[in-house]
This record gives C-alpha cells, structure tokens and sequence, in this order.
C-alpha cells in the first residue's frame, strides 16, 4: 500500500499476522503475488492478476446466472409417468413445509441468500472502487462480505446433487432442469469471481479513496 | 516481534494495524469495527460452542435424518444406515463422499479443536506452526460437512409423490446441521494467536 496505513513514504506496509500476531513488513505485490506469514504461514495478503474489470464482468455474469439458478425448474423426477419439479429454493421450501423451518432457513442462507449477499456485495465495492467513487455504504459492505464469506455455499450444495443423484438413481428418472446448468456455471463463475476479490487491495484503494471511518 | 507486545492490534475485517494496549479495545479507524488484542472471551466462547456441538452430535447420528418411503414400505435412515446403503448398492465412491463429509470432518474437527484449545491451557510450545496450520484446515473443510443437509432437502423436495415414492426429513438432520454450524462458529472464535501467546517472547 504505497500511500496507505503505513503513513509516510514507506512503500512497504506494516502488518501483524492475524493467526499468529507477528508484525512484518509486506512490500508492494506484483499482480498475481502473494505473500504468507514468515512464522506461521498464514496467508497475508494477495494481488489477485487480472485487475477490477475481470471480477466486475464475473459478478455480473455470475448475478445473470443466479437469476436462472434460483427461478427456473432445478430438477425434476419421474417415477412411473409421475413428475415432481423443485426448484433450487423450492428444497428449502421443502423442510419448512415438513415442519423443519430452522433447518429450511439454514438452507436458503448458504445456497441463496449469502452467494447473493456476496455476488452483489462485491460488485457494488468493485464498482465503486473501478469508478474512484465514494458510493455510499462502501465500507460497511466491505464488512459485511467479509462476515458473510464464510457461510455461501454453492459448492457445498453441488456434491448434495451428486449424492441426491445417486441416492435416486434405481428409484426413480431424473431430469435436469435449465437452472442445473446455470447454477454449475454459476458455480464456475462465482468462485473465479472470488478468488480475484481480494479485501486488501480494496481496502487500500479505498484508503486512497479517502473512505475512512475516522479522519486520521 | 508479536504486535500485541508493542501495543498493537490488528482490525479483525481489515487488518488495519492500529495502537491498543492489552485488554484494551478500540474502533477501527479504517473500517469502523470494534477491534481487540484478541478475539474476546475466545477459549470461554469455543468452549461452549463446542461442547454444544459435541452434545448435538448424539440426536445427528442417532435421529433418522430422512425417512424414504418406496411402493408402500420404507424405512427411517441415519447419517450411518445411508453410507452403509450406498456401500452395499455398490455406489462406493459416492459412499466415500458422504462418509469423509457426514462422519470423519465433523468427528475430526471437533478432535482437532478440544486439542487446540487444551493445547492453550497447558501453555503448550509444541509444533505451534502446525498447530496454526491445523486451525487453518479445520476452519476450511468445516463447511463441507453440511453435504447430508442439502441431500435431504433436495430428496425431500423431489420426492413427494404419495404412496408411490415419498421422503420426509427427519431431526437428525436438523441436529446435523446443528453440529455443522457450532463447530464453525467454535473454530471461528478460536483465536489462533492464542497459540503463539508467551509472556516471555514480548522480551
């Protein structure tokens, strides 16, 4: 962070581990560099290559995707001429409807709400830090992405179809639906999006920005 | 040098390293977040996070998490009873998913944390580098685990078809997903740094 937290004229920048609490010196990162924690080995930071355009078309598309994976037909099952449809959401719909709502809500937080929390989280920041904006919210979205990471699970749900799949596969025929196939591009897609979202470049575009809690 | 023997801390959401004195917390002057020298109440919160995990563990495996009804007969299935069905049809690779998934990462990552955090008490020096590193892996495949979750929903959702075919989830899978998410909140307030933590090393 050339003009960073660092102050002065320093171009390398003073952290402290957050596994381990070891203060280093981390210097500028070149695109596609990334550097770990000298004791611990932790992951310190990352340039991710590629930019801010590359992971603003990703969430974008990845957003376009969503809008397919959630709405239309997931899968459908047939068992003697007999057809039953579920949509991506319509699984959590299916646990609440048997009386397990908690579960449901468990359900639609990690397969739904929280990739699309993040999707258009990290779009509005990239956005706004593509365009040297000070849109408004920017560092309290920052924080939510970062509370929310943990907890978006689209891959997670793509190994519960395989299993599903197989558990299914003598009982019944089973017909993938248009959203199966926006949702593993999607899955494609977010997570290529992701792992070019890095917190620390943002956060010291947004220092240069002058998007600051409290003036130092 | 360890940042909070001068004084430091770093901002948990930014990283943003700021001036704190021990036991001391402060609002992060880049991102506005509270930030303290350590998580607070750390080992007490994993703690109890933890055995709550260890407790929900019982109902998980031992509550049918669904139960399949096919042609009129059918019967309630556990986490275990459904890798054992998938061994004997012969799905072997998919049985080895549901097994690493439902059974070894949940068990596995509640080993690996009551010995992180019993490792803390003792004050232990022990290999603190792969103890970080196994902190760090616990933290990544935890949320894997919730796999058997999202096969009962999408099993429960499909398949309603009256006396034909028809699945209902069950309490264990409420119980599992339970167990899915305290372990990940007991890892998360585990503080790693606690690892590193002695009072001689800030000489």
């Amino acid at each position: 962070m050339p003009d960073g937290s660092a102050g002065r004229n320093d171009t390398r920048e003073l952290v402290a581990c957050h596994q381990c609490d070891e203060l280093q010196y981390i210097g500028v990162l070149a695109p596609g560099q990334s550097v770990r924690c000298y004791r611990c080995d932790a992951l310190l930071a990352r340039n991710p290559a590629g930019g801010l355009l590359l992971p603003i078309l990703l969430n974008l598309g990845a957003l376009l995707l969503m809008l397919l994976a959630y709405f239309l037909p997931f899968l459908t099952l047939e068992i003697q001429g007999r057809l039953q449809t579920t949509t991506l959401p319509g699984t959590a719909k299916a646990l609440y409807e048997a009386g397990m709502g908690e579960t449901g809500i468990v359900v639609l937080l990690t397969t739904v709400i929280g990739p699309v929390v993040l999707v258009t989280g990290s779009l509005y920041v990239l956005l706004g830090v593509k365009l040297y904006r000070p849109l408004p919210g920017l560092r309290h979205i920052m924080v939510w992405i970062g509370h929310v990471l943990p907890w978006g699970m689209l891959d997670v749900f793509m190994v519960g179809v395989l299993v599903a799949a197989v558990k299914l596969s003598d009982m019944a025929n089973l017909v993938v639906g248009p959203a199966l196939y926006a949702y593993v591009a999607l899955i494609v897609v977010s997570t290529a999006a992701l792992s070019l979202f890095e917190p620390h470049v943002i956060w010291a575009r947004m220092d240069r920005m002058g998007v600051w809690y409290r003036a130092r | 040098m360890r940042a909070s023997c001068l004084g430091l801390a770093s901002c948990a959401v930014c990283n943003q390293l700021m001036r704190l004195p021990a036991r001391r917390t402060g609002l992060c002057p880049r991102c506005g977040s509270q930030v303290y020298v350590r998580k607070p109440a750390s080992l007490s919160n994993s703690w109890a996070l933890l055995l709550a995990a260890v407790i929900m563990y019982f109902p998980a495996n031992l509550l049918p998490i669904m139960t399949v009804m096919y042609l009129g007969s059918g019967q309630p299935d556990t986490i275990i009873s459904g890798v054992i069905r998938l061994m004997m049809h012969g799905d072997w690779p998919i049985a080895l998913v549901v097994f690493v998934a439902s059974v070894l990462v949940p068990l596995l990552k509640m080993i690996v944390l009551l010995y992180l955090l019993l490792s803390v008490h003792r004050k232990s020096t022990f290999r603190r580098r792969e103890r970080t590193r196994l902190y760090r892996m616990t933290e990544l495949v935890g949320r894997w685990s919730m796999v058997d979750v999202f096969v009962v929903a999408l099993l429960a959702a499909l398949v309603h078809l009256g006396v034909l075919a028809d699945i209902t989830p069950g309490p264990g899978a409420r119980a599992f997903a339970a167990v899915v998410i305290l372990t990940m909140l007991a890892a998360m307030s585990f503080d790693p740094r606690l690892i590193w933590d002695r009072e001689e090393d800030c000489q």
